[in-house]
């Protein structure tokens, strides 16, 4: 890995929010690969998730981290091989019909990104047919589901119903998270898994598609 | 003073009442009718019904041209509510109650409305077609230029319809209710929700100047409306900031301390200084700021939620001896479809952990429209059933 490089990897991990962008054209200047750069902001992404893990960093850390990514990509966007940004596979990704809280999806889109998969982001209060035509349109293996309140849990289960009854159920996985997520919900919801958190959701997509 | 008073003051000065004091969140419709065993007005039945959502989304948007009228759509309903929500907690019999009126909302159409702090909110039906809490959906403010520009007259205006609204509700209810007011979010939310989350954390970082000038604006409004409500005759104040989330801190406890200790110090110290008490509500895993709480001088924390993981006999050892503990009784299952058994089981195991020596205050842990008003009856048995002082030792509980 070149300095450059190296020091992009660093200023995303150390969040040091006004290096990335400058640091970003220094490398695209100096003949860097695109691909190249996004890794290895992924890789200062990656290093971000196990300090919020360890508890060093907060959930504003992770959520700065993913705004400093996209002021790097935005650099390097119109030079991006689109193919090479699916590489592990694609998650659809909302949050629930009925609940508008987008922190944590959010959060799940840029850390499942920086982790090289293709996210395909519906936003939020999603109707369950919305999550059907996406999996199809996008031959998507997995969904990702965020819920805050208690009251709208129903919702995945909208989710799991139309899925199964469009006959895709079986070739997808899904995974929930948010405030009110319990291992129990998750079973009560026919789901594969609960992440609690975007770094653990990281490590389910991988575990499942990678 | 009246006996509910007396318990309430002890618990919240860590001293042992008579027995643990109840306590309180009303603020949804659906459980206040019910308690009160009257049907709710009309206005949540107006935005349901899609005749009338017709009308609404034609007037709305007129009258948002004139502020002054606009206001006078959502704040008698939100005073009537306040109003009608400390008879509800007074017909429960509970000894104290967490009474919100905070007249910020200004509808856009049956749908949509925005605050006077700059937020944009879904409006929100219960299942019975009640107005529910509306569902923040995002920030107004790209930056410094739209808070500069920012009407904040309405903002200003606050103090007077505080203590107007207040001083009727501490008059026909006060004596024996202690009230806790409620009509000012925190500084941590009207800053980071009127700019949105992502856009928050790199303004802290880049725009220092601006965050000061803002989070102080806010400050100062937060002690003018202190100075309503104690000349309304409130006993006690909420300070609600949602500081956390499930699994912790939402931003470093350092980093908040750094932004916001000094402004909490002083609306802690404003509000001793008015003779209130004063409560720090966040929701969420709070366990790393509970002392910083203590040291900013709150007086008591709530709602200690156990689906975040708060243990009340881990909050009790951790600062038990200078804050009082308000909560805990869980709304996900205990108070929504638990058997009475559990429901006292529940509070018996709260009562045990936390109420040795008083500095407990019997709550659920938060409120929202499907909580079972039998349920919240039981709770308040199994209150005063268990939580006489002194109270059993732990074998005998």
């Amino acid at each position: 890995m070149s300095d450059t490089l190296g020091r992009i990897r660093d200023a995303v991990a150390d969040l040091d929010l006004d290096a990335v962008e400058p640091l970003v054209k220094e490398a695209v200047a100096a003949g860097e690969e695109p691909d190249q750069i996004l890794e290895t902001m992924g890789a200062g992404m990656a290093r971000v998730g196990e300090l919020f893990e360890s508890g060093e960093y907060f959930l504003a850390d992770l959520v700065l981290a993913g705004e400093m990514m996209k002021e790097g990509v935005a650099v390097i966007e119109p030079l991006l091989k689109k193919e090479a940004r699916a590489g592990k596979g694609t998650v659809v990704l909302c949050t629930v019909k009925g609940d508008i809280h987008d922190i944590g999806k959010n959060l799940v889109g840029t850390m499942l990104s920086s982790a090289g998969f293709k996210v395909v982001d519906l936003g939020v209060d999603v109707h369950e047919d919305k999550v059907v035509e996406a999996v199809k349109s996008n031959g998507a293996k997995a969904v990702a589901l965020s819920v805050l309140l208690t009251t709208m849990v129903a919702s995945i289960g909208d989710i799991v119903a139309a899925l199964t009854e469009a006959g895709l159920r079986d070739q997808v996985k899904i995974a929930i998270g948010g405030a009110c997520t319990t291992p129990e919900l998750a079973e009560r919801m026919q789901v594969d898994a609960i992440g609690r958190d975007a770094v653990e959701a990281v490590r389910i997509f991988e575990g499942w598609l990678a | 003073m009246s006996s509910s008073h007396e318990r309430v003051l002890a618990a919240l000065e860590l001293r042992e009442p008579d027995r643990v004091p109840t306590f309180d969140l009303m603020n949804e419709y659906a459980t206040v009718y019910e308690m009160l065993g009257r049907k709710p007005g009309p206005t949540g039945k107006l935005f349901g019904n899609p005749y009338t959502a017709k009308v609404l989304d034609r007037v709305f948007p007129l009258l948002t041209k004139v502020p002054a009228l606009s206001a006078m759509v959502s704040d008698p309903e939100l005073a009537r509510f306040a109003h009608d929500a400390a008879e509800a907690a007074t017909v429960m019999g509970y000894d104290s109650a967490w009474i919100s009126y905070f007249p910020i909302l200004r509808f856009l159409s049956s749908k949509k409305a925005l605050d006077i702090y700059g937020r944009a909110y879904d409006v929100v039906l219960d299942q019975q077609g009640n107005l529910a809490n509306p569902m923040y959906r995002e920030g107004l403010f790209a930056g410094p230029e739209d808070w500069q520009a920012w009407d904040k007259k309405p903002l200003l205006a606050l103090p007077g319809k505080v203590h107007q609204v207040y001083s009727k509700i501490v008059k026909d209810f006060g004596e024996k209710l202690f009230i806790f007011g409620f009509s000012c979010y925190g500084l941590y939310e009207n800053t980071w929700q009127s700019l949105g989350f992502s856009r928050y954390t790199v303004a802290i970082r880049r725009e220092k100047e601006f965050m000061r000038r803002y989070i102080k604006f806010f400050e100062d409004l937060h002690c003018l409306i202190l100075e309503a409500m104690a000349d309304a005759g409130l006993p006690a104040t909420v300070y609600t900031d949602d500081l956390a989330y499930r699994s912790g801190p939402m931003v470093s406890p350092k980093v908040i301390d750094e932004l916001y200790g000094d402004a909490y110090r002083r609306i802690a110290e404003t509000a001793h200084r008015l003779g209130m008490k004063i409560l720090f509500h966040s929701c969420g895993n709070t366990t790393q700021f509970l002392k910083l709480f203590a040291d900013y001088g709150f007086d008591a924390v709530h709602p200690l939620e156990p689906t975040a993981g708060m243990e009340l006999a881990e909050v009790k050892q951790l600062v038990g001896d200078r804050l009082c503990l308000v909560g805990n009784i869980d709304v996900t299952h205990i108070l929504v479809d638990a058997t009475k058994e559990e429901v006292f089981e529940d509070v018996r195991k709260a009562i045990q952990d936390a109420g040795p020596g008083g500095g407990y205050i019997l709550a659920p842990d938060h409120s929202h429209p499907e909580i079972s008003v039998k349920r919240l009856r039981w709770m308040k048995e199994a209150g005063e059933k268990y939580g006489h002082y002194p109270l059993p030792g732990r074998e005998e509980i």
